[in-house]
């Protein structure tokens, strides 16, 4: 059995609001001074739900593959040291300033690189930019059914079992591999490694593919590939405004407060 | 002082000795004087009078001792499959001072007065008996014969004496046990419990009436004036008369009595191998052994990267001293009963814990030390997991590392590391560990604080305060803000405090700003020693770079941090708390407090500060200097302070128990009638703003929760808080 674990790294989603800038000349996030990026903590679950069907099956192989530069390096060592076996890093310079179509596209072509993959994890979404396509691209360009946003993962006989979380509840879907899963958070806490695995992730080398590595033309990938054009990017005004419920009883005031919040579609 | 000093042995722990025994010593030698001023020639008596078999003694004193070789024999080869206790071989001049002060002459046993007197009874005329005893069978063995003339009328007095004061100390240790509501002895009550303290009224009692029997049949009639110095027994002796026995039947009596005090004083003794006694030995023993540097100081594992465990995970990773002190435990449960968990109903008792080993150790100890001569897998003999099975992981957890429970301790053992070994084993070998906490390591690990979710930077506090110096070397100070002093809403007006009275008083200081990372303190006392050395690895770098030799820290956990542990680290700093550094100010005069704040004020220590560094004064003193400020202590204050809750990594964990510590400590606060209650430390002051309303619903008049500084920067500045 050999997994995949699809992981990127993100500026740190708790940067403190004072320290997020925007450059408005590249339309590009600034990186804030001081603050480390990190591993995508929804990929941390695809990780552990990958792991959890390894521990369970009791063999298997799970390789862990980032689209990123050097950096990404940390992001991938982690899921190692969460108890992945290997790790490929997808550097080149032409894989830059891409989206979620050439995202997908370098993923897909790695994991066709790998051969003998049944399943592949990713998070929901990338906890940045938050689009949640990479996963379903993988999926489309390798021709594979994909589940998204899901809860629970089991794997048997040669199909997955997925429990996904809904608005409303969740549904169980099945489908035969390989596949491609995205995990949410309702999967639970990642686990936390044990520290001679850390040391052991840390011996490790990680394979470093470029776009010739993988067979990919220059022009299909990053910026000269990309199909989603960034019309502008701004910060949100942050602000609000109070609004005080009146009524001459604490239930006329509960009801009154009820009502404006069905009135504002709240409830 | 050093904190060292203070925290081990209590101030007026010398003046006490010198209180108890000299009453003691007074009357002996008002005896010896009367004796020698009464001389009668030719007083003494026939050692082993009346009695056929002195060699009896002769073959209960082997056995004891062979008993005793045998036992302790067993418990040795248990300790030594232990690791070795690194540092034992230096400052041995203060270990043997330990051994006398805290072994000897029982400093720690005096913090509960009721024991303290009790057990002084007791230690002290066993002591003395058994010196009363030996003497007996040196004028006889070497036939000395000097129990002649005055000195035996004062032996004879002292001896009675002595046993007086031991049969005073068994009545006081009776009442505890059988007729007082005391509950610290019931926890973990034994038979054996019993068995000693009625054991050694028999042996006092037998002694009597066996002198009696022999001053009945040979004394009161031909040398009255000898036998009053026997003055128990002497009394004893006329009661005795009562019954107008023959010389014949006294002299059988007595042989009976002489046979029975016997086997019973050596039984008593035997119990010393099997049972809590062992403290006689073992305690002095454990004051030797005791640590030399500060409480406050966690253990550096060397060369961490190069361990196959990093943790405590089974009984053989102890040190052998680790091993030895479970031994030396006898269940008073003065640890337990100031225990913060403990007290708030959380699943911790650190005797308990220290009992639990102690059985472990007993049950697999053996089994390991056989595996390990036979060349076997050790690690693969214990059926039970030492982490998890024996010892809980949620007792593990809800230790605040306080101290309380080591500054109580009477045989001085050290719970925390011990408790804190064992966390490494969850955290490093099995990364089992609470979310929570969990979230707080990673939070060090990739932004530097335990903040997970903070909306501010570490330059946030600086707004509106102008011109704010950063450190270049060339200032005095290093004013460490610290990531609760600047990432925590509630803590900024402290920082902001601290650096206007540093401003006011002209120091010469710096700040890192952006430059601040976390010192390592939290991932240490939550397991993960690995991560704590990288992060202090890297400070102490910043330190050096900058030049930074004098630190003033907002936090107790940093100056801790800085002060006891960074040395482990080749990093020497001077540090100063800002209360030790204000306090100085105000005395200088380099800070004049000019605004009144009237109000009633009670003092939080905490732990950080006070019971494991020993401070205790500088902040109280600030607070005498504040206008119109008065002060009112709670029970539980300096050392015997009650931790806030989250000392220990506790303010990233969940509380599981019956109440929340903060609420305890609030409610304690709130109890003393001020208006509000003050601190020296963020997270105690975090845990007070959280803890107060639970107490206290009603916003209107509730207490307020302040740290020293700010109610300082009021008084001298006008720019702090108002209580």
């Amino acid at each position: 059995m050999h997994l995949v674990v699809c992981a990127k790294q993100i500026p740190d989603p708790e940067t403190p609001p004072a320290a997020f800038r925007i450059d408005a000349g590249t339309n590009a996030v600034v990186p804030a001074a001081g603050i480390k990026p990190v591993l995508s903590p929804f990929d941390a679950q695809a990780a552990e739900a990958a792991l959890r069907i390894r521990e369970q099956a009791g063999e298997g192989k799970i390789t862990v593959i980032s689209l990123g530069q050097g950096s990404a390096q940390d992001a991938i060592k982690q899921v190692l040291a969460m108890g992945a076996d290997e790790g490929v890093l997808l550097n080149d310079d032409a894989f830059e300033r891409g989206d979620s179509y050439t995202t997908a596209h370098v993923l897909a072509a790695a994991i066709r690189k790998l051969g003998d993959v049944d399943a592949v994890f990713c998070g929901r979404q990338a906890a940045d930019w938050d689009m949640g396509q990479v996963g379903l691209g993988i999926a489309e360009l390798l021709g594979w059914p994909c589940a998204i946003v899901a809860k629970d993962v089991q794997l048997a006989d040669g199909a997955v079992t997925v429990q996904r979380v809904l608005t409303d509840g969740f549904e169980t879907v099945r489908t035969p591999l390989p596949a491609v899963v995205t995990v949410s958070n309702e999967l639970g806490d990642p686990r936390y490694p044990k520290l001679q695995q850390i040391m052991q992730a840390a011996k490790k080398t990680v394979t470093n593919w470029s776009a010739a590595d993988l067979g990919l033309d220059a022009s299909s990938v990053g910026a000269a590939g990309s199909r989603l054009r960034l019309v502008g990017l701004a910060q949100p005004e942050a602000g609000g405004a109070v609004e005080i419920i009146e009524g001459d009883t604490p239930e006329a005031q509960a009801q009154a407060l009820v009502q404006a919040l069905i009135d504002a579609r709240i409830i | 002082m050093t904190a060292t000093d203070d925290v081990i042995v209590p101030a007026r722990g010398s003046r006490l000795i010198g209180a108890w025994w000299g009453p003691a010593l007074g009357v002996s030698g008002l005896g010896l004087v009367t004796a020698v001023e009464m001389e009668r020639t030719g007083a003494g008596r026939e050692t082993f009078f009346n009695i056929g078999q002195p060699w009896a003694v002769y073959v209960f004193f082997s056995a004891l001792v062979g008993l005793m070789i045998y036992g302790f024999g067993r418990h040795l080869t248990l300790w030594m499959i232990g690791r070795p206790t690194p540092g034992l071989r230096e400052q041995i001049a203060h270990r043997l001072r330990n051994a006398v002060r805290l072994g000897l002459a029982q400093e720690k046993i005096r913090r509960d007065r009721y024991a303290g007197i009790m057990h002084w009874c007791i230690f002290s005329s066993i002591v003395v008996l058994t010196f009363v005893t030996a003497q007996v069978a040196i004028d006889d063995d070497l036939s000395l014969h000097f129990l002649r003339g005055p000195y035996y009328l004062f032996f004879s007095f002292y001896g009675d004496l002595f046993g007086l004061v031991g049969l005073v100390g068994v009545a006081m240790a009776l009442y505890r046990r059988y007729f007082d509501d005391f509950h610290r002895i019931r926890w973990d009550e034994r038979v054996e419990d019993h068995l000693i303290i009625w054991g050694l009224g028999l042996v006092l009692k037998t002694g009597f009436i066996l002198e009696a029997l022999r001053i009945a049949a040979d004394e009161l009639g031909p040398h009255p004036d000898w036998a009053v110095w026997s003055f128990v027994s002497f009394g004893l002796a006329h009661l005795i008369m009562l019954f107008r026995l023959s010389t014949e039947q006294l002299l059988a009596v007595h042989q009976w009595a002489w046979w029975t005090h016997l086997v019973v004083a050596f039984s008593w003794l035997g119990l010393i191998v099997f049972t809590k006694l062992d403290h006689i030995f073992f305690a002095p023993v454990n004051a030797f052994l005791l640590r030399t540097d500060s409480p406050g100081r966690l253990s550096k594992i060397e060369n961490i990267e190069e361990r196959e465990v990093f943790g405590v995970g089974q009984i053989q990773d102890f040190t052998w001293k680790q091993l030895f002190e479970l031994d030396a435990c006898v269940r008073c449960g003065r640890c337990t009963a100031v225990c913060p968990a403990n007290i708030a109903g959380q699943p911790l008792s650190p005797m308990q814990v220290i009992q639990d080993l102690k059985a472990h150790l007993a049950d697999v100890g053996p089994a390991i030390q056989r595996a390990g001569n036979a060349g076997h897998d050790v690690r693969a003999v214990s059926p039970l997991a030492m982490v998890g099975d024996v010892i809980k992981d949620e007792a593990l957890w809800a230790c605040r590392s306080c101290g309380a429970c080591m500054q109580e301790c009477p045989v001085l053992i050290e719970h925390v590391p011990t408790i804190i070994d064992m966390r490494r084993y969850l955290v490093m070998d099995e990364a089992r560990i609470p979310a929570t906490a969990q979230a707080a390591l990673e939070s060090l690990e990739s932004r530097g604080h335990p903040w997970r979710g903070t909306a501010l930077t570490r330059t946030t506090w600086m707004d509106g305060l102008g011109d704010v110096p950063i450190f270049d070397g060339s200032q005095e100070y290093l004013y460490w803000v610290g990531c609760s002093g600047s990432l925590v809403e509630r803590n900024l007006p402290i920082t902001q405090s601290v650096f206007r009275l540093l401003r006011e008083a002209g120091t010469s200081f710096g700040v890192l700003g952006q430059e601040e990372t976390c010192n390592g303190d939290p991932a240490r006392r939550l397991g993960n020693e690995y991560l704590y050395q990288i992060l202090a690895q890297q400070l102490i770098e910043t330190f050096k770079s900058k030049q930074v030799q004098r630190v003033i820290t907002n936090c107790p956990h940093c100056f801790n941090t800085f002060k006891n542990e960074y040395p482990q680290f080749d990093g020497q700093f001077e540090v100063l708390h800002h209360t030790e550094f204000l306090a100085r100010a105000l005395k200088e005069g380099a800070l004049v407090p000019k605004h009144r704040i009237d109000s009633t004020v009670t003092y939080h220590d905490s732990c950080y500060l006070g019971r494991l560094n020993g401070q205790y004064d500088a902040p109280r003193q600030i607070l005498e200097f504040l206008p119109g400020a008065t002060v009112t202590e709670m029970a539980r204050s300096g050392s015997r302070g009650l931790c806030c809750g989250a000392g220990g990594g506790n303010m990233w964990l969940e509380e599981v128990g019956e109440r929340r510590l903060n609420h305890v400590r609030a409610e304690e606060a709130v109890g003393t009638g001020a208006q509000s209650v003050v601190s020296n430390c963020p997270f105690c002051i975090q845990m007070f703003e959280d803890g107060i309303p639970a107490v206290q619903p009603q916003e209107e008049g509730r207490m307020r929760a302040f740290d020293v500084a700010e109610l300082l920067d009021q008084a001298v500045l006008g720019t702090g808080r108002t209580p």
